[in-house]
């Protein structure tokens, strides 16, 4: 009789959840250890599908992310430009060279402004004779074809080129002054094509990681038809949703994991291959330049999002897939 | 335990498998369903296990009305409900322990709590020596038993059986059933589905006949 009235409270308790169970966190933690470890243990008995698998992936990953180092690469260079930008300012013609003397001590007190020093245009055509030897060329000339110029060095503390082209164009508003040239084109080029890599390496890594998760669902997919069966089986004794996902998610992870783990050898192999050339081109510039490499912060956030992307694909694979499958 | 009131059932396709069933069992009670095939004895048992619900009518198991119960509450009634199933529906994979240990698995049961269930369950079906074979190194008897330990592991109140002797021989019915009865002799109440007309005579338990979506009653 003892065991009818256990009976009636078990039955009263139906549809609620089980928590009759003293011990329910560490028997779930205990549930986690033992699916991943099954899952691992499944994945390990076919090898070579899983390697490709994750193989896939891993060079799913790496194009992004040597894209992504190429970029850090570049921005370091921008960041370490001496900040020697400095701006030439042409005058008009006619502009007697008293007048540009005053300018160039009115530019000079500006703010933001180290130093301005004026150049008469009889100085420059010396200098310009020396320089490049064209003494004779030059005695043909009628007239002196150079203008006044003023040297403007800006403020050494202004690293960002928006700012200092700022300042050259409110120099432009003086009257006197016909044109002006900032020296720091090669940054602005840098500058629009670290733009468009980025961007390209944004579109490369949304289409790629678009892909990985596409995989991962159909190679879930399969695993889910394979296993079919057990899933019935499960949903029939109880097994919730979330029980019968578990071991799908988990092998998501896995995968990501995986594919993870061999783009960061291949990312390494690639950037050891590249940093012979890479020093050379720089001494042939008299520079010195290094790749820098993957840190372990890199290395980190490649995992955990190759991580992510594996439980997202296999999320949504389970979730098309799984939730569909019911007991008939 | 189980109350079945005006129970009609339609599927999508309009057939109506069961038409007008009502009937009760009380707590303890063991029970044969009968009928010839396609009389609707299956859609009556997934109707208490919630794999079909009911066009019209309602069903009260234990306390609860099925009607009232929502899709994700399922999982959880259902772990008080033990099914045994013709095809023993077991996992090949696995060795007979893991297949009887599922049940306890999913209910968060804790690891050595559940081992020495299963070996309780196994015991009761007479396995205890072969728990870590698998189950395809079985014959068909043994594997329907290994399914009725996983069926009662979780000391279910109400256990429930489709055909369970639909693949055996006569001697083999005969165990299984007895083993059905004993369970039922500890107070589980007990509902199989069967057209074993002979063995069912054999067993003084009470009929429950339904013909053609309805029940049957004798005089």
């Amino acid at each position: 009789m003892r065991k009818q009235t256990d009976t009636t409270k078990k039955v009263s308790t139906t549809g609620a959840k089980t928590n009759d169970k003293p011990n329910a966190l560490s028997s779930y933690f205990s549930h986690h250890q033992k699916t991943y470890k099954a899952t691992f243990k499944q994945l390990l008995e076919q090898p070579l599908a899983s390697f490709f698998t994750c193989a896939v992936i891993g060079i799913a990953f790496v194009l992004p992310a040597l894209l992504a180092i190429l970029l850090s690469n570049i921005q370091s260079v921008q960041h370490n430009w001496d900040g020697s930008a400095q701006i030439t300012l042409f005058l008009k013609k006619g502009v007697p060279a008293l007048d540009g003397n005053i300018l160039s001590e009115t530019i000079a007190k500006k703010p933001s402004i180290t130093s301005s020093h004026f150049v008469d245009n009889n100085t420059a055509l010396e200098e310009f004779k020396k320089r490049f030897e064209l003494q004779d060329a030059v005695d043909y000339l009628d007239e002196n074809p150079l203008p006044h110029i003023i040297l403007v060095q800006p403020d050494k503390s202004l690293k960002s080129i928006d700012h200092i082209e700022q300042i050259k164009n409110s120099l432009l508003k003086f009257p006197e002054v016909e044109g002006a040239l900032l020296d720091v084109m090669w940054v602005q080029r840098l500058n629009s094509i670290t733009q468009l890599l980025q961007r390209a390496a944004w579109v490369i890594a949304l289409m790629l990681g678009a892909a990985v998760i596409l995989i991962l669902g159909n190679t879930i997919r399969l695993f889910i038809e394979n296993r079919k069966e057990e899933i019935i089986v499960v949903k029939l004794v109880g097994g919730t949703n979330a029980f019968v996902r578990r071991p799908f998610l988990y092998m998501g992870v896995f995968f990501g994991f995986g594919g993870s783990a061999i783009a960061w050898i291949l990312i390494n192999l690639t950037l050891y291959m590249l940093n012979g050339p890479i020093q050379d081109l720089a001494i042939s510039y008299q520079s010195t330049f290094n790749l820098s490499g993957f840190s372990f912060e890199s290395t980190l956030l490649l995992i955990v999002l190759g991580m992510s992307l594996g439980w997202f694909g296999a999320w949504l694979s389970v979730r098309k897939h799984l939730d569909d499958i019911e007991p008939t | 335990m189980i109350e079945f009131q005006n129970v009609m059932k339609r599927y999508q396709d309009g057939y109506e498998a069961l038409r007008d069933v009502s009937f009760s069992m009380e707590r303890g009670e063991m029970a044969f369903l009968t009928g010839h095939s396609g009389a609707g004895k299956s859609t009556l048992l997934k109707l208490i296990m919630l794999m079909e619900r009911t066009t019209q009518g309602h069903i009260i198991v234990g306390d609860q009305n099925l009607s009232k119960i929502h899709q994700r509450q399922i999982p959880y009634f259902r772990r008080h409900v033990g099914v045994v199933f013709q095809n023993h529906r077991l996992l090949y994979d696995r060795s007979i322990f893991n297949n009887v240990a599922l049940p306890l698995e999913i209910s968060g049961v804790n690891p050595r709590e559940i081992g020495r269930r299963v070996r309780a369950a196994l015991d009761k079906v007479g396995l205890l020596s072969k728990e870590k074979l698998s189950p395809i190194q079985l014959s068909g008897g043994e594997q329907q038993r290994v399914g009725i330990a996983r069926a009662v592991v979780n000391k279910p109140p109400l256990l429930l059986a489709d055909e369970p002797t639909g693949n055996l021989d006569p001697d083999l019915s005969e165990e299984i059933m007895t083993l059905f009865s004993q369970f039922n002799q500890v107070g589980v109440t007990v509902l199989i589905a069967s057209h074993d007309l002979n063995l069912i005579s054999h067993m003084a338990h009470r009929v429950i006949e339904i013909n053609d979506g309805r029940m049957v009653h004798h005089a």
